[in-house]
């Protein structure tokens, strides 16, 4: 439905976006996943013909944006919340939506109920609004035409934890009724859960994608185990004859293997185990290893569990040694 | 979402949505311009203003037994509505983009043209509304000046000299739009405006006229009301009788086109091609 064809965009030398090519069925959720900088909203804003594309295109159900007639009816999209005038009360700023569009005035009501927006709420002004209202408000300007497509930049930014479950509902809903929805965000947990299929992208190129499972055999050689025995030492050199890097960490050791062959290595080497576990999810891994290159990513200590040292400096994104996803399934 | 079946359509159907109609434009427009408290005020301070230019004319007339006429009165009342009449036109456009509100306009209607165009329909209707006001005041203003000083009413109005203050509000008025699409920033463009409608006529053009025989020629092809002055007013700048010539018509078009019709131009090729963020 939403057909990214090799898309890029430069601002001056520098490269936002670059050679991206991707498509978004319907009937699916789309996750568009990337650390900040990394050319979600600016590739967002192309398709919604905000952002001029220097090169490739864009076309969702097979029309550019611009060629849609009364696109709000068929193209939903939320880029920023708070892109309103913030003089305006929540309804007003729905009112004239649904008037732009054509809308009968008690799809307002019917919105305003749907995000959960009081009465009261609705007749305060923006710039009053707290972020999750502005978000909520948001959302349900997207949904105003009924349309077959979502396009949403972050749309859990912000909301509550009720708030993002009805979100994921929503957007489940949406996808199970044809919808095609593409949303972005640098959570990897909050996307996982709702999207069908995940596009990865670092320094504005697409560094993987596929659904959950694709990715994770991709990703097999980033699963670490954590395990402490009660002699690390002896377990540690089984370990390591057995073929398994081992690196101290902590009070155990991290092993770059599942924890099922740690398990099996400490049979046979007859160690007791005092700790066992995943040593952090594997797409997570995958996801800081693909797009991680910048300082700004290089957290010292380890974000993730406090077995973990300091990310070892990632190889460029785009260098040949970077992994990529096949093409699009 | 319209259909059922199991295998959803990877194209959009859009016979059923016609583009948006232009005259909705327009009305959405039109409502954006006065559902904000800046819309509202703005509107209540030129109705205001308008009211006491009306109370000043006849206080004054009524203390002083002092004869004015029709002319006299038209002219003071283009005075509230030429100072605020293109504040709503720089803001309609400017305030697109310091409220970022052009992000959800330009989505829902990507030709950006069409929201330009519907923006200036809307804001022009205000302002042909307003002048029309202006013009019942002043008409009042009239009658009740000879009524509290018991002079004879007179309508010594030239129509010609009226239709043409009307056009030269209107020129300014657009004048006033394209230097908001020209410079998308709402102090910027209001500074730039009253500098070039009101403070360089005023303070320095004005000066030159009266002391220089060449900015006699220079200026009327440099300043829109020194070009129309023989026009709106039959007088020169300095209030001396003159007739028009066909040169008047050929300089009205020349600062015209300066000062509205390039920003024009400039400013909506900047909208059609600025990135909205
Ligand atoms: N007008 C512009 N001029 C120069 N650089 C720009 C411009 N717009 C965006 N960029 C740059 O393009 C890159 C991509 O920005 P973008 O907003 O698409 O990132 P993102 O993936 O949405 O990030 P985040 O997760 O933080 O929202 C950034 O480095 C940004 O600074
Ligand atoms: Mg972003």
């Amino acid at each position: 439905m939403i057909t990214v064809d090799r898309l890029t965009k430069t601002y001056g030398g520098f490269t936002a976006v670059d050679d991206v090519s991707f498509a978004c069925q319907p009937g699916r959720v789309t996750g568009f996943l990337g650390p900040n900088g990394a050319g979600k909203t600016t590739t967002m804003r192309v398709m919604v013909g905000l952002t001029p594309a220097t090169h490739g295109q864009v076309t969702i159900g097979g029309l550019k944006y611009h060629d849609i007639p009364n696109p709000g009816r068929h193209v939903g999209s939320l880029l920023d919340a708070s892109a309103q005038h913030a003089g305006r009360t929540g309804r007003e700023i729905l009112t004239l939506g649904a008037q732009t569009m054509g809308l009968p005035k008690d799809r307002v009501d019917e919105m305003l109920a749907l995000v959960g927006l009081t009465e009261t709420e609705a007749k305060r002004r923006l710039r009053n609004y707290s972020l999750g209202m502005r978000q909520r408000l948001g959302i349900a300007h997207a949904l105003l035409g009924d349309p077959a497509v979502l396009i949403l930049d972050e749309p859990a930014n912000g909301l509550d934890p009720a708030g993002i479950r009805w979100m994921r509902g929503l957007l489940k809903g949406y996808a199970d009724r044809g919808g095609t929805v593409l949303l972005s965000s640098h959570l990897l947990h909050e996307v996982e859960q709702i999207a069908d299929e995940m596009i990865l992208i670092g320094h504005g190129r697409i560094v993987a994608q596929g659904d959950r499972n694709t990715l994770l055999s991709n990703a097999e050689g980033a699963t670490t185990t954590l395990v402490t025995s009660l002699d690390n030492q002896t377990f540690s050199e089984a370990l390591t004859k057995a073929g398994y890097v081992v690196d101290p960490v902590g009070e155990g050791l991290r092993v770059h293997a599942t924890s099922e062959q740690v398990g099996r290595a400490a049979l046979e080497a007859g160690a007791v185990l005092t700790d066992l576990r995943s040593g952090g999810a594997g797409l997570e891994d995958l996801f800081l290893e693909l797009t991680s290159t910048t300082q700004r990513d290089a957290v010292p200590g380890g974000p993730v569990h406090e077995h973990m040292p300091a990310l070892p400096p990632m190889p460029p994104v785009d260098s040949p040694t970077a992994p990529t996803g096949g093409p699009h399934a | 979402m319209s259909t059922a079946s199991m295998v959803p359509p990877a194209t959009l159907d859009v016979a059923s949505t016609p583009r948006t109609p232009f005259v909705r434009l327009v009305q959405v427009e039109w409502r954006k311009m006065v559902d904000t408290r800046s819309g509202f005020w703005l509107l209540t301070i030129t109705a205001g203003l308008l009211a006491l230019v009306m109370a000043l004319i006849v206080l004054v007339v009524g203390l002083n037994d002092f004869q004015v006429d029709a002319r006299g009165i038209s002219q003071g009342m283009t005075i509230p509505v030429s100072l605020l009449l293109p504040v709503f036109a720089i803001l309609i456009v400017t305030s697109e983009w310091s409220q970022r509100t052009a992000l959800t306009s330009f989505t829902l209607e990507p030709h950006r043209s069409r929201v330009v165009l519907a923006k200036l329909v809307a804001v022009t209707t205000l302002a042909v509304c307003t002048i029309a006001v202006a013009f019942v005041l002043g008409a009042l203003t009239n009658v009740l000046c000879a009524a509290v000083t018991g002079n004879p009413l007179e309508w010594n109005l030239d129509g010609s000299e009226l239709v043409w203050l009307v056009i030269q509000q209107m020129l300014f008025f657009a004048m006033g739009f394209a230097f908001g699409m020209l410079l998308l920033n709402t102090p910027g463009a209001i500074a730039i405006y009253y500098v070039i409608a009101l403070m360089l006529p005023l303070m320095v053009w004005g000066t030159l006229y009266a002391i220089f025989d060449w900015a006699k020629d220079v200026l009327p092809w440099v300043d829109l009301g020194f070009a129309m002055a023989p026009l709106s007013t039959g007088a020169d700048p300095l209030g001396r009788p003159v007739d028009v010539e066909a040169v008047t018509y050929v300089q009205t078009a020349f600062t015209a086109l300066v000062w509205v019709g390039v920003p024009v131009a400039l400013g909506m090729w900047r909208i059609l091609r600025a990135e909205v963020k």
